[in-house]
């Protein structure tokens, strides 16, 4: 099986997954599933080639360089170059706040997807709990900036990052702006009050 | 980082609930996705029951999804002592005219209440699931209905739905997208049986059990559904562990009620005293008691579960028949008994 990490550089998730499929449980699972011989490969994809290195890099430290899985690949989210339907699952991140046209990259998630496979995004954003809003907002507009300057001396980054945070679409419409991709099932999960969201659909 | 975490486990098959882990028998393969948590099981169990009596499988016969479990009315059922008219019984065949692809779009909306084709949880802590139509669900359908052809071989599990997902030429990856995988199999397998109940008695057999007595008749809708079973019966344990765990059990039990109920009606149960909730809950006894009872059954084709059934249903209804002829019974021996004590209190105050 493929799997696709996109704006995944640093190798968080792929490595997670590696974890996982190496695990003794997973081993042990081989046994009934005797015609899934072949072995599963993941693609890291990222616009950003030091990101790539670094990801190179915490592969090298955690020993996974001798692992035949993993591939690292320097790519556009809005222009995979990956074949259609070459995908069992697309992961993004916390990277399609960055990308500029999102509905570029999810029509580009949906081609390289094959029939079945599945779309997951993670993401920050819209908090809609009446108090704890309030407190997010404050948090992110006093605390952020002036925390990355003390300790990054660059204000301007976080600044970014929370204004971005707030003009990311909100977890509707970013499920419709999903559904109009072309996916079925989508639907979407809050993590602490809406944070992050885990945005989920299948193609079909 | 701690999001990353849970995201990466979203894309791994660690189960939710701990009990699941034990009683599932494979690990997964990391494709397949940890379903969505939604918040209210129950609220989750109702959507899909709905979705599930509204679904073309069975949106021929629309069978009420408001029956109460048989159990709690049952004991309110023993204490109240008027002889009140049973509901009335669910009017087979409503709408044929039900359309199957529309009404998937519906159907969520009138599973959930909610407006539009998708729900709010509670305390916003999840999202709706939006439909694109009957598709997704004729899709989901095709893997489950493939997957059942493994399960003999692996079990109610991952494995026995990733190679079904194969035979369909789906991508694995669909399998995560299923609400609680393997119970999805085991409910997608009950509602099929249920279909088939169904269609077998609208297709003639019910007019044979016509010149039946009601105890038989019930006994051979009670075998006939078991039967339906019996190709899985090496794997059925497992089955009934996983419809009880607590994510599960709600569903499960809905589902036996209208397994139940449609046995009722198919039976026709005209001229009894009995009362509605009563009659349910006896059979849905009767039929839990004869699957488990099939399980260590080694007579060749389960010859003795069979009588078990006819010896069950035979007692249950020849207690509550004798039940009015018990109540004037005790009524007549309160009179003696209480005539008897008076007399001797009578006796002792007169010393």
């Amino acid at each position: 099986m493929k799997h696709l990490d996109v704006a995944g550089g640093t190798g968080d998730v792929a490595f997670r997954v590696v974890e996982r499929i190496k695990s003794v449980s997973h081993r042990a699972t081989q046994g009934t599933l005797t015609d899934m011989e072949e072995d599963t490969h993941i693609y890291v994809c990222d616009i950003n080639p030091n990101m790539l290195e670094v990801g190179k890099k915490r592969a090298a430290e955690k020993g996974y360089n001798e692992e035949q899985c993993l591939s690292w690949v320097q790519g556009d989210a809005e222009a995979l170059s990956f074949e259609d339907g070459s995908m069992d699952g697309y992961t993004i991140a916390f990277g399609i706040r960055n990308v500029t046209h999102i509905e570029k990259a999810l029509s580009e998630a949906y081609r390289v997807l094959k029939k079945g496979g599945r779309f997951l995004c993670l993401e920050l954003s819209h908090v809609d709990v009446p108090v704890f809003k309030d407190i997010y907002d404050i948090y992110s507009f006093s605390v952020i900036p002036a925390v990355g300057e003390l300790v990054a001396g660059d204000r301007q980054s976080y600044q970014y990052l929370v204004e971005s945070i707030r003009r990311f679409p909100k977890q509707e419409k970013f499920a419709q702006m999903i559904q109009e991709a072309g996916f079925e099932a989508v639907e979407y999960e809050n993590l602490v009050g809406g944070v992050v969201a885990i945005h989920s659909g299948v193609k079909l | 980082e701690l999001s990353r975490r849970y995201f990466a486990s979203r894309l791994s098959l660690t189960a939710p609930i701990g009990w699941a882990n034990s009683v599932s028998t494979q690990p997964r393969h990391f494709v397949e996705h940890v379903v969505v948590r939604r918040t209210g099981p129950s609220a989750m169990a109702s959507f899909l029951v709905a979705r599930r009596l509204l679904c073309p499988a069975s949106a021929r016969r629309l069978l009420p999804c408001t029956s109460p479990p048989p159990s709690a009315p049952a004991a309110l059922c023993w204490l109240s002592t008027d002889a009140s008219p049973s509901p009335p019984l669910p009017v087979p065949p409503l709408e044929p005219t039900v359309d199957p692809p529309k009404k998937d779009g519906a159907s969520f909306s009138a599973g959930s209440g909610a407006g539009g084709a998708y729900r709010t949880g509670q305390g916003a802590a999840s999202g709706g699931r939006r439909s694109g139509g009957a598709g997704y669900e004729e899709e989901q359908q095709k893997v489950l209905r493939a997957s059942l052809l493994h399960v003999p071989r692996m079990g109610w599990s991952e494995s026995a739905m990733i190679a079904g997902a194969r035979d369909v030429a789906m991508s694995p990856a669909i399998v995560g997208a299923f609400p609680r995988k393997e119970a999805a199999l085991v409910e997608f397998f009950m509602d099929d049986c249920l279909q088939q109940l169904m269609d077998r008695i609208d297709a003639g057999e019910g007019e044979l059990l016509k010149n039946l007595m009601l105890t038989e008749r019930l006994s051979r809708l009670v075998r006939m559904r078991l039967e339906m079973q019996t190709p899985y019966i090496s794997k059925w344990p497992q089955a009934l562990s996983i419809q009880s765990q607590p994510a599960n059990v709600s569903t499960s039990l809905k589902q036996r009620a209208v397994l139940v109920d449609e046995i009722w009606h198919a039976a026709g149960d005209a001229g009894s005293d009995i009362d509605w909730y009563v009659k349910r809950t006896v059979l849905g006894g009767i039929y839990s008691a004869s699957e488990v009872y099939m399980l260590t059954d080694n007579s060749p084709e389960f010859h003795d579960t069979w009588t078990f059934v006819n010896r069950r249903i035979k007692d249950a209804l020849d207690l509550q028949k004798s039940y009015k002829e018990v109540a004037y019974l005790t009524e007549t021996l309160g009179a003696g008994i209480g005539g008897s004590i008076q007399g001797v209190l009578n006796k002792v105050f007169q010393k």
